[in-house]
């Protein structure tokens, strides 16, 4: 199988003074085309480390990454962000909008950059922020936020939409509507979502779940009938 | 348990201690930055401020090391040695010196200058002497560093005025052999002089006894104590006061004094010049009589010379006549002579026919002698014979005789004797008688002898006749022959005779000769005497023109001895007025103020504490607002942290004590480093500008100001102090619940401009953004703008400092004055000679037009102010135009001179603060002051000037003007070297005394504000070091506290160039808002600074031209951009993950 998103053998090591420190130690993991992926693992097991490798923040120091048949390791810093801006949409834990832009406004910035935009306007109808268009982040609540992040992401029309911890500074409530937006937009969009968490309890609504541990993968769950966000509780 | 507890609290402290430190290391850039503001701010302060007292300082250091003079007195009549000593007795008076000046004219080569020659002091205003040596005798001199002349070169001065340089000095010419500078003048400045036109080129120093005066022109003093105190400052101008005063009083003692002396001088000198009159008129008198008597004496000797000549010539008459008698006398020997020698001549001639005669004839009677000597012979052979005959007769009759001897024999013998004694002539006679005498013979014998007898009686008889014949014969002949002997004898005696006579005659020539001779010595003595006599005539001729010479010199002398008689009267009566006109002498005395640039100095010093009373204000401000913006920074970033410690109990003052310390430690670091670099480097350098105008100032001292350093540091420190505690305030106010979260994000705001529909929708999102970045941080916003602002400001009075005041000689004589130059009239210029110069001026071609003009120094007052200014008049005032542009500054409205009233420069009226149609006072305390309209207040630079028409000049000082100058334009294509040769050409003509160029006064005025350009240096780094030092600063803050959003682009897929951009869109837009409010800024602080720098004597523009703005403006720009460039580097190094990590 082709995977969309493929990881081989990744190993990210840092430096902290005389410490080395593995990071990732060896990741192996592919995601299709269209699918909604999550990376679950407790704190320091590597998540954020796959995370930036994924999102071009990062490289990584040994093995290959390819996205849509691209090797983005090879990738020289300009290609990344060129990577990051055409290839990534990205979801914050703290929704990182501009705050003195409007929501309009913050999801116009990332369009600015974008070679086939989506309309901002529809975009954030679509993720239900149809009335809110010109309200500053601070008049927003955290799911607005959210919302405004997502609608941010999506509205590039991104091969990838990455998303990190986006429910982690959310209620609840909140937390599930957003999830149930991502796995809306997976779904109705086609769009390949993969979504860092520590809540394992998020899996079920996945169609792959890959564990990590350790810097490395401990398990890679395919999940043929994901259920929706709404059943599942935590 | 309180063991444990204050071991705790130690360990809290070592705890808190390490935080404080590990704070500054995790954040060095911050503390930098608050240290370097702070630093810079320090440096200014205390650094333009100590500029002031180091100038002062460094001024004081070369017055006290060349013993510049206090005290200045100078006196109308001179000051005396008396003055001197009695100076220095003065109480306070440290020294005191009599010293020598004059002024000179000296002819340069194509212009005349005014040359100030000193004497040489030995104890105070010590010359410094650059190059060669100190003059040491008569005839040498140390010329001024800053003219031209070169050691060796020959200086010959002229006397400015009608008095003789000799009156003055010993000598004309001098030698320079030396070159220096006078601590008397501390720049290029001379000063002025009554001599020539008035500006004094250069100085000459020549030893103290080159001058041939009386008395000292000067006296200078040295004050106790003055050089202790520092220059320029109260308390040594109050110390100098006082002395002041003290000989003041002293200088009016001294004057009456002199007065007094002067009177009993002139008394003195006057009863002595009396005396000599009446000596001298003794005297005249005298040489008089004794002129008389010697006139007298001389026609006296020549009448004795007539008479003498006379006699002379009576002489020569006689000695003529003896002469004349002497050479008949002569003549008649010589006629004698010829008569003697025609009869020797005559007798020679007989002599010789006797002679020849005798000669013919001796033969014959020499032969007739000899004939008859022959026959006497024959005769006396016959008598012999006829003796012999007679004998033997004898015989026979001595024979008969024999026979008769008996008798006879005796007859024998007798007859025998006979015979002997007759010559052989006689004989014939002889024997004759003999013969005859034989007779008695006896009969024949007698008859024999008787016979015998008578034959020897007959022979006897017969020798008788013979010896008788014979014996006349022989007598005959020997009568003959003496007869011939006689006549021989006669002869020769003749020839005696003649040859006597001859040689009696030969002699007589030279006799005559010589008397001749001496006739002829006689006529030349006679001659000689003849000429002597004419000499003597001649002689007599010439004493007599002599005489009749001498005794007109002796009736001139008598007219000029009276008349000098009564010309000394006059004088005397003269002298006896004067007397009485001698006033009191008056003194002025000075301090060092009648030094030339002394003043400017002391005001320019002023100048930079006022500079430095502002300037470091800025720096100040914006060092606070910087320390405010990184301490409210810090304590934002520590919100957790500083809950955290109040969660723990620490207490507000334990907490804000960290950044309190933090503040501390940077600002007390900045002022240190600021302190220590700023009051050395700046004064320095602002010294060293000042350096270039006061060019002997032999150091720059600036030693650490420690009232200023306290002031700066302590100003910094409540700055920095207030802002971190203002900073802390609200943080520390919160709950520690509220500060462990956190804080709420800023709200996003609309801004006004999105108000403004039309702009804002057609702005690009991303402008919006700025725009609203830009108003969301309003402190940044602010201070960058101030920043900003501050730096182009401060750039643009760099800049426009240099506009102002350079372009005032180009406003005053491009737009004001536009007149190239003006001649100078003698003061004795006649009408004629004004003609021919104007005559030359119309022939010129590179002439354009020129006006009469008249240019006095007056002095205008108002109320209390009083302002020298030069009265300006126009001889033609339609021209005026063509000459001058009068307008305002500010509205450029033109005026017209009027016959109302007049039109003043703009300075003057505001140092005067008159306004226009105010009545000012022209100062004359003669006649009292003249009272003038105003009618217009004009622009102007440079000097004072108050214009009139003719008309006006004559209805305020009732004459008309006299015109003292000529104004000229020249032609537009005329080049500056040709308008000085036709000032030359000008200057040669009669009546012309100088001429001034505009275009050298501006080239002068250039050259002195040169200095400037180091201030302008020095602004413009500063404003180079403020703006970087503010926008890094507020660009790290910017980035830090944006390190989310930037980071959050950054994932979004932005290069490093639009990151960047984002920033530097606003950066842009600052640095434009900011170099907006730099302009107006600028422009005040410009205004505010010339006013402060402007001297009395000059208006420096307002103005601050075009491309100072873009200068400003392209530099600020690139400051701006070079902080970007270096923000750049930061952006980048931003790592993404920021955008992955909660908001702290």
């Amino acid at each position: 199988m082709d995977g969309f998103v493929t990881l081989e053998d990744v190993k990210k090591r840092y430096r902290m003074g005389e410490v080395e420190i593995m990071a990732a130690d060896g990741i192996d993991f592919e995601i299709s085309r269209g699918e909604f992926a999550v990376v679950v693992g407790p704190s320091g097991a590597g998540k954020t480390t796959v995370l930036n490798i994924l999102g071009g923040m990062d490289t990584a120091s040994e093995g290959r990454v390819t996205v849509d048949g691209q090797d983005i390791t090879s990738y020289s810093q300009k290609r990344l962000t060129a990577y990051r801006r055409d290839d990534i949409g990205f979801v914050f834990q703290f929704y990182n909008l501009i705050p003195n832009l409007t929501a309009l406004e913050n999801v116009e910035l990332a369009l600015q950059i974008c070679k086939d935009p989506m309309d901002a306007r529809e975009v954030l109808t679509e993720v239900g922020l149809g009335e809110r268009l010109d309200n500053f982040p601070a008049q927003l609540s955290g799911g607005e936020q959210q919302r405004v992040s997502i609608a941010r992401a999506l509205a590039k029309n991104p091969k990838i939409l990455l998303c990190d911890e986006p429910t982690g500074a959310l209620d609840y409530n909140t937390g599930k509507a957003i999830l149930k937006l991502l796995q809306d937009t997976c779904r109705i969009k086609g769009m390949t979502v993969i979504l860092i968490t520590h809540n394992s309890a998020i899996a079920p609504m996945a169609d792959r779940v890959i564990k990590i541990k350790n810097g490395r993968v401990s398990d890679i769950l395919r999940n043929r009938h994901p259920v929706p966000v709404e059943t599942i509780e935590w | 348990m309180e063991k444990t507890v204050k071991k705790a609290g130690r360990k809290v402290k070592k705890a808190t201690r390490k935080d404080f430190y590990m704070e500054i290391r995790k954040s060095p850039g911050r503390f930098l930055s608050i240290l370097f503001i702070v630093a810079l701010g320090v440096a200014f302060f205390s650094g333009i401020r100590a500029s002031e007292p180091d100038m002062r300082l460094s001024g004081d250091s070369y017055f006290d090391e060349s013993g510049l003079m206090d005290i200045k007195a100078v006196c109308t009549y001179g000051v005396t040695k008396e003055d001197v000593r009695a100076m220095e007795r003065a109480d306070g008076v440290a020294l005191a010196e009599g010293a020598y000046s004059a002024d000179f004219l000296y002819s340069a080569k194509d212009e005349q200058q005014v040359l100030h020659v000193m004497s040489l002091q030995e104890k105070m205003n010590r010359v410094t002497v650059s190059k060669g040596r100190l003059p040491k005798k008569s005839g040498e001199c140390l010329a001024d560093d800053n003219s031209e002349f070169k050691i060796g070169d020959r200086v010959e001065l002229r006397s400015g005025t009608d008095d003789d340089i000799s009156d003055t000095l010993k000598t004309d010419t001098f030698e320079v052999v030396g070159l220096g500078n006078s601590p008397c003048y501390l720049s290029y400045g001379r000063g002025s002089s009554t001599v020539g036109d008035g500006s004094i080129q250069a100085f000459l120093i020549v030893p103290e006894d080159t001058f041939d005066m009386d008395v000292f022109t000067e006296v200078y003093l040295k004050v106790e104590g003055a050089e202790d105190l520092l220059a320029f400052t109260d308390a040594y101008d109050d110390r100098i006061e006082e002395v002041l005063t003290r000989v003041e009083d002293l200088a009016d003692e001294r004057a009456a004094v002199r007065k007094d002396s002067l009177m009993d001088e002139a008394g003195e000198k006057l009863a002595e010049a009396k005396e000599e009159l009446e000596e001298g008129k003794e005297e005249a008198r005298k040489e008089l009589a004794d002129a008389e008597e010697k006139i007298a004496d001389a026609e006296r000797q020549l009448a004795d010379a007539r008479v003498q000549i006379e006699d002379g010539r009576k002489q020569i008459a006689d000695a003529r006549s003896t002469l004349y008698s002497k050479q008949k006398e002569l003549d008649s020997a010589r006629a004698e002579y010829r008569l003697g020698l025609a009869q020797l001549n005559e007798g020679k001639t007989a002599y010789e026919s006797g002679l020849s005669q005798f000669e013919a004839a001796r033969p014959d009677a020499e032969a007739q002698i000899a004939a008859g000597r022959q026959q006497l012979d024959g005769l006396q052979a016959q008598i012999a014979a006829d003796e012999q005959t007679y004998q033997a007769v004898l015989g026979q009759i001595a024979a008969i005789k024999a026979q008769i001897e008996a008798i006879q024999g005796q007859a024998q013998r007798t007859a025998e004797d006979l015979e002997e004694d007759n010559p052989p002539g006689d004989t014939e006679e002889g024997d004759r008688p003999g013969d005859s005498e034989d007779g008695d013979i006896p009969a024949e014998l007698l008859s024999q002898l008787a016979e015998l007898e008578q034959t020897a009686q007959m022979l006897a008889m017969k020798i008788e006749g013979q010896r008788q014949a014979y014996a006349s014969g022989t007598a005959e002949l020997d009568a003959s022959q003496k007869q011939l002997a006689a006549t021989a004898a006669q002869l020769a005696a003749t020839k005696a005779q003649l040859s006597a006579a001859e040689s009696e005659l030969a002699s007589v020539p030279a006799k005559l000769s010589s008397g001749q001779k001496q006739i002829n010595a006689g006529w030349s003595e006679i001659k000689e005497q003849e000429a002597k006599l004419t000499d003597g005539e001649a002689e007599i001729v010439s004493n007599e023109a002599k005489l009749a010479d001498a005794k007109q010199e002796y009736e001139e002398g008598k007219a000029e001895a009276e008349a000098e008689i009564a010309d000394g009267e006059e004088k005397i009566a003269q002298a006896e007025a004067d007397i009485a006109d001698i006033g009191l002498p008056k003194w002025y005395v000075y301090d060092r103020s009648t030094l030339i640039e002394y003043s400017g100095f002391g005001e320019n010093a002023e100048r930079l504490g006022a500079i430095g009373r502002v300037f470091p204000v800025l720096f100040f401000l914006v060092a606070a607002l910087i320390s405010l913006t990184s301490m409210t920074r810090m304590v934002e970033e520590q919100r957790t942290s500083i809950g955290t410690m109040k969660a723990l109990g620490y207490g507000k003052g334990a907490i804000a004590s960290k950044y309190i310390g933090y503040a501390l430690l940077a600002t007390a670091g900045g002022s240190i480093l600021g302190v220590l670099t700023g009051e050395k480097i700046l004064p320095y350098i602002i010294v060293y500008a000042y350096g270039i105008l006061y060019q002997h100032l032999p150091r720059i001292l600036v030693p650490y100001d420690w009232g200023y350093a306290a002031m700066a540091s302590g100003a910094a420190m409540f700055c920095t102090i207030f802002a971190t505690v203002m900073a802390c305030y609200r943080e520390l106010d919160a709950q520690p619940a509220v500060l462990m979260r956190p804080p709420a994000p800023k709200n996003g705001r609309r801004v006004f401009l999105e108000r403004v529909g039309i702009i804002w929708r057609h702005l690009n999102f991303t402008w919006k953004s700025t725009i609203r970045n830009l108003m969301r941080y309003k402190k940044r916003f602010f201070m960058t703008i101030f920043g900003i602002g501050g730096c182009m400001a401060l750039m643009l009075v760099g800049f426009g400092l240099k506009d102002s005041c350079y372009e005032i000689a180009k406003l005053q004589f491009a737009e004001i004055q536009f007149y190239d130059g003006s001649i100078y009239l003698e003061e004795d210029v006649t009408g004629e000679q004004v003609e021919a110069l104007k005559d030359e001026l119309n022939g010129e071609e590179q002439v354009s037009r020129y006006m009469d003009a008249d240019m006095q120094n007056i002095t205008l007052v108002n109320g209390k102010k009083e302002r020298a200014a030069y009265a300006c008049v126009f001889g033609t005032v339609k021209d005026i135009p063509e000459f001058v542009d009068f307008h305002d500054r500010k509205t450029k409205e033109r005026y017209e001179l009027s016959d109302d009233g007049v039109i003043v420069s703009e300075k003057t009226a505001k140092l005067l603060e008159a306004e226009a149609g105010d009545t000012i006072e022209i100062k004359d305390e003669e006649n009292g002051n003249k009272k003038v309209k105003i009618t217009q207040i004009c622009e102007n630079y440079m000097g004072h000037y108050i214009y009139f028409t003719p008309r006006c000049y004559e209805s305020v000082y009732g004459e008309k003007p006299e015109y003292n100058s000529i104004l000229f334009k020249a032609a537009d294509s005329a080049k500056n070297a040709q308008m000085e040769q036709v000032g030359r050409d000008i200057l040669k003509k009669d009546g012309a005394l100088s001429v001034s160029y505009t275009h050298d006064i501006e080239k002068q005025l250039d050259d002195m504000l040169r200095s400037l350009n180091l201030v302008i240096v020095v602004l413009i780094i500063s404003a180079g070091m403020l703006a970087f030092v503010v926008l890094y600063n507020l660009n790290t803050v910017n980035i830090a506290e944006r390190k989310r959003e930037l980071a959050t682009l950054k994932v979004l897929g932005f290069y490093n160039m639009e990151v960047a951009e984002y920033v530097y869109r606003e950066n842009i837009l600052l640095t434009f808002l900011g170099a907006v409010v730099g302009v107006v800024l600028g422009k005040f602080l410009h205004l505010f600074i010339i006013e402060t720098v402007e001297v009395d004597s000059a208006m420096f523009g307002r103005n601050i031209n075009l491309p100072s703005f873009v200068y400003s403006l392209v530099l600020t720009v690139a400051f701006s951009l070079m902080i970007n460039g270096v923000m750049y580097f930061k952006l980048k190094k931003i790592d993404m993950v920021e955008s992955l990590k909660s908001i702290e």
